[in-house]
């Protein structure tokens, strides 16, 4: 690690690395400079100029993302000399740009709309009439569509593509005012993290088909949590909304940044996981295949724990949060039950890869090794207690507490998703993490604690 | 239809490979080379230079769409490249380009040729053709055929 | 006016592009000396002499070889500069066709000087007639055990002018797109594949050979204090003989043109100069009639010397249609990277249009104003700095001309 000097930026004194980028001292204190180009995973490309400043003893004004911090620098962010600088540049910016930010799909969450109207350009000076044209409806593939009139050229999305995962579809093509984004023809964007791209955008140039036009942004709230598609323990925000007379819905997930476990990024299939959560949900109590009322489940519940009194298995999901397998787990031992967490049917080598993906899918996973629960099948059981195991396993009696539908006659029980509660995972290294509740759902099926609660009352 | 480099080319990237520190250096000779056995670039012969040169196919592509002397798309025409820089438009090729409209060849505007004091001037296949005047200019194409 | 030859010495010899022949003209006399000479000494040669690079920049040669490094675990190159793009400038044409051979000997001086075993000619595409006959006295070199342990590779480049632009050169030499790099913080050596690599222009080391076999004081007997030595110019456009002419830097202008231009064409009234290739700016008649050709006088004015390659024009001459051609020129040619480049070139070209075509107001004219403005000092590389002095230039001059176009 290189020394710790001092640094005055406007007229504020910080700390940083020696060496280190000046873009990085800025973003990390919230010192607002415009840039697009500029992304701590890709690294410094230089191309937008948007993110100069000056620079005492230099001449001219200087990007922040190709300037090594240095002892005793000066910089000045905020004097109108360099506010001209990023407006004009803006300008340029904009002069090809639609600036059709009611109709777009980025709109809220784009820094070009932001900075035009943190300079003031809503009423442009933009005397063009004859844009330089593009497609505006490309469809790149995995989910991802791109306009290339929105697009500002700064190749995050291609360096995604050559940096990141080495996978090469993206590339600007031609020259000049006629540069643009193109796959090769007749090829597509195709890996599995692909729709980070359009998370990386700056604009509303790439925008997911999954997403577009369900929601305008500023409805969304977001929610810390995890992804529960494998045990890496990704980050994510659950973006969700709840609509005047309508139940709260999960629209998108997306990657929050974490740098110990997931950096940027998420998989395709972990972002669009939220869509599990929204179908096929087991919504009442069945028993026999019959809907029957809170009072008549947990009367057949309690005559089955009787019937089968001695000869009762509790199993356990490997996504759980710590806190309900402790729960299950100490119900167990008081209904002398055996507890199993069978791991095997997580272990999936297909999905793992050397970026995040993970053989064990399953985002506790981490907390049953942790607690050293029987992670071997469940054998000679009366009856079978599975807190969302997705096995399906042999037994004289079943009672299911499920998030999801499934096909049984056996006392079936709606149970909350991770979504709909809070709690603690760990994954597949040992790092305990914290998922917030999202959705508050109009009528939210119990969680697992409450059932608890219930079915010992 | 698939693209393979010929005997000759073959032996040519053999010899290339000897001359820079990386196969990546090829690329610009790779796609010439391509363009001058097929008369453009396609795709399938990209993939063949992404392979040559150690290269991922898409840079490849992006390098021919780069330079303006690449063709990705064939054409039956023969190509003529008029300088309309600053030289050449004072000495006189907006005549030239009026009279190459009365024959059939693709005509493509290029800048600066490096003729400037013999223009205005004209290329074809890799000739240049300097001092035009619009005769001149008829008694050239004529006489490709 | 002085005449002075030193690197067109053959360029009238018939079939001096031949080794016989170039050789019974005293090609590669100096590689004898050259060994005598340690490389360190050779660069303090260099440095005496001021040579200066002739691509259009003007920095010194010597201290630009004095940064190649003479210890170094990685190889070194050596890469010489024949993309010879910018409009009004067709002087290296000149030297790979009428004295190949004088470059070749060039490149081995340098090569010794600086401890590089490869060097690469990158040629512009549109060469490939010129490049032919280069190839051929390489290849004669090859033959005859001149090249000794270098090996000398003639690269074609394919239609971009900003691959002149030495960043964008290297890039393009290693298979990549010409984009100009990011700018290094101090002084150093330029990179090939992570390999540290000199460029130069081809007249730049076609002068060489001249200082190798005379000295340093032969090279500064010519030329001014600041610019020693002599340079390629040119001419074309309206003057009666255009054409490469070597002078010594200082010369006046106007003795230059009538001298060896045989004065305007048509014996029309001079009426602007762009003074070396497109991006040097323009003057007018009265400024070109009191201007010296030396580096100094042109910055003086505003305007730079560049590659020597003056665009004459006359009095008939519309300067809005002559900025209008020169812009598309920049439209056509900017890479893209960066943005105000990549949208300034096309802008001010849509808005001198609108000029052009009796469509544009005073504000127009102010709006180009302002972008040029923009487009300075804020990119990658000097590409659209030198867009916005053009247009600074014309309308600093002719400023009346757009006027009574509104
Ligand atoms: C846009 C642009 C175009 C250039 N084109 C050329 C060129 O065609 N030939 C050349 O020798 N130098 C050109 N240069 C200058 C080179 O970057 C570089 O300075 C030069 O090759 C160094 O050689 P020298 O010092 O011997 O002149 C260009 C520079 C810029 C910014
Ligand atoms: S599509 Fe978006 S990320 Fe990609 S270059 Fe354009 S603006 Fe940048
Ligand atoms: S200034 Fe223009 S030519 Fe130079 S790097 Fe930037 S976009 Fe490319
Ligand atoms: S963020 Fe610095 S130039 Fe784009
Ligand atoms: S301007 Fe036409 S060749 Fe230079």
């Amino acid at each position: 690690m290189s020394e710790m000097i001092e640094i005055i930026v406007d007229d504020k004194t910080y700390r940083a690395e020696e060496g280190s980028l000046l873009i990085d001292l800025l973003i990390r204190e919230e010192i607002k400079v415009p840039y697009f180009c500029y992304h701590e995973s890709l690294g410094a490309d230089g191309n937008c100029r948007m993110c100069m400043v000056e620079i005492a003893g230099q001449k001219r004004p200087q990007i922040a993302c190709d300037t090594l911090v240095k002892s005793g620098m000066e910089v000045n962010s905020k004097s109108t000399k360099i506010e001209k600088v990023h407006t004009d540049i803006l300008e340029l910016e904009l002069i090809n740009h639609p600036v059709d930010c009611p109709t777009c799909d980025q709109a809220g969450e784009c820094s070009l709309q932001d900075l035009y109207m943190d300079y003031g350009l809503h009423d442009a000076k933009v005397t063009i009439v004859d844009k330089v044209k593009h497609d505006k409806k490309v469809d790149l593939g995995s989910n991802v569509m791109l306009d290339q009139e929105r697009c500002v050229l700064c190749a995050r999305c291609t360096r995604f593509t050559d940096k990141i995962t080495h996978t090469h579809e993206l590339g600007i093509i031609g020259r000049g005012d006629e540069a643009k984004v193109s796959t090769m023809p007749g090829r597509k964007l195709d890996n599995p993290y692909a729709m980070n791209v359009v998370d990386l955008c700056p604009v509303g140039a790439l925008t997911s088909k999954d997403f577009r036009f369900h929601q305008r942004v500023w409805f969304l709230q977001s929610a810390e949590s995890i992804c529960h598609g494998c045990a890496k323990g990704c980050n994510i925000y659950i973006d969700h909304n709840k609509m005047k007379y309508q139940d709260d819905v999960i629209y998108r997930f997306r990657p929050r940044r974490n740098d110990a476990v997931n950096g940027f990024y998420i998989c395709d299939e972990g972002r669009l996981s939220y869509k599990e959560l929204e179908t096929n949900r087991l919504e009442s109590m069945l028993y026999d295949g019959v809907v029957v009322d809170e009072h008549e489940a947990i009367a057949q519940y309690k005559s089955l724990l009787t019937q089968y009194q001695g000869r009762v298995s509790v199993v356990i999901d490997a996504n759980l949060y710590s806190e309900e397998i402790e729960a299950i787990v100490a119900y167990a031992e008081r209904i002398g039950a055996k507890v199993f967490a069978p791991l095997e049917c997580y272990n999936d080598p297909s999905f793992a890869d050397d970026m995040l993906k993970s053989a064990q899918r399953a985002a506790n996973y981490g907390a049953i090794v942790k607690m050293g629960l029987e992670t071997n099948m469940p054998s000679d059981a009366g009856l079978i207690i599975n807190f969302n195991h997705p096995t399906h396993f042999n037994a004289e009696a079943e009672i299911h507490f499920s998030t999801h539908k499934q096909e049984s006659n056996a006392l079936l029980l709606p149970m909350a998703a991770f979504s709909e509660n809070s709690g603690s995972l760990i994954n597949e290294v040992g790092l305990e993490q914290w998922c917030e509740k999202a959705v508050e759902k109009n009528s939210p099926a119990p969680t697992v604690l409450s059932w608890l609660e219930k079915v010992e009352g | 239809m698939s693209f393979c480099f010929n005997d000759a080319n073959v032996a040519k990237i053999e010899a290339l490979k000897k001359r820079y520190p990386s196969a990546q250096a090829l690329s610009l000779p790779c796609l010439w080379m391509v363009q001058y056995q097929e008369g453009y670039i396609s795709l399938d012969a990209i993939d063949v230079i992404a392979e040559v040169t150690d290269t991922p196919a898409m840079e490849i592509y992006r390098v021919a769409t780069f330079y303006t002397m690449f063709h990705l798309e064939p054409t039956t025409q023969k190509r003529v490249l008029v300088c309309k820089t600053l030289s050449c438009k004072l000495c006189g090729s907006d005549a030239v380009l009026e009279q190459l409209k009365k024959h059939d060849v693709l005509v493509e505007h290029v800048e600066c040729l490096g003729s400037c004091g013999t223009a205005p001037v004209m290329q074809i296949d890799d000739v240049n053709y300097e001092n035009l005047t619009p005769t001149k200019v008829d008694a050239i194409v004529e006489g490709l055929r | 006016m002085r005449e002075v030859a030193i690197v067109s010495r053959k360029f009238a010899v018939e079939n001096s592009h031949t080794l016989s022949v170039a050789q019974a003209h005293g090609a590669y006399k100096t590689l004898e000396k050259l060994h005598t000479l340690a490389p360190l000494e050779i660069i303090e040669i260099i440095k005496e002499s001021g040579l200066r690079g002739k691509g259009g920049g003007g920095a010194p040669a010597g201290a630009k070889w004095a940064l190649m490094p003479q210890e170094s675990e990685r190889p070194s190159f050596v890469v010489i500069n024949c993309d010879e793009s910018e409009p009004g400038t067709f002087k290296d044409r000149q030297i790979i066709t009428k004295d190949p051979h004088l470059l070749i000997e060039g490149i081995l001086i340098t090569c010794y000087a600086v401890k590089a075993k490869h060097a690469y000619v990158y040629i512009r595409g549109e060469y490939a007639q010129y490049q032919d006959v280069l190839q051929g006295a390489v290849d004669e070199a090859y033959v005859a055990g001149i090249l000794g342990e270098v090996d000398v590779t003639l690269h074609r480049g394919a239609g971009a002018y900003i691959c002149g632009e030495k960043s964008a050169l290297l890039e393009s030499l290693e298979g990549k797109r010409g984009h100009p790099r990011l700018k290094p913080k101090q002084p150093e050596p330029e990179w090939y594949f992570g390999n540290p690599t000199l460029v130069n222009n081809v007249e730049t080391i076609a002068s060489v050979p001249f200082i190798m076999e005379h000295g340093a004081a032969a090279y500064r007997a010519y030329g001014t204090e600041k610019s020693p030595g002599t340079l390629l110019f040119a001419m074309s456009g309206h003057v009666e003989k255009p054409g490469v002419y070597e002078a010594e830097f200082g010369v006046s202008m106007m003795d230059y043109i009538n001298h060896y231009g045989g004065g305007m064409k048509n014996g029309k009234k001079l009426k602007a100069v762009i003074p070396g290739g497109a991006s040097t700016g323009v003057m007018t008649a009265a400024e070109a009639d009191n201007v010296q050709l030396d580096y100094e006088s042109l910055r003086s004015m505003g305007l730079s010397l560049g590659t020597g390659g003056m665009i004459v024009m006359d009095e008939d001459t519309c300067m809005v249609s002559v900025l209008k051609n020169l812009l598309e020129f920049y439209h056509e040619e900017s890479c893209g990277q960066c943005t105000p480049c990549r949208e300034g070139t096309g802008w001010v070209d849509k808005l001198v249009g609108k000029i052009l075509d009796k469509r544009g107001s005073s504000e127009d004219i102010d709006k180009l104003l302002e972008v040029a403005e923009t487009m300075n000092g804020k990119t990658i590389c000097v590409f659209a700095p030198a867009v916005s002095a053009v247009i600074v230039s014309f309308l600093s001059r002719f400023r009346d001309e757009f006027e009574a176009a509104l």
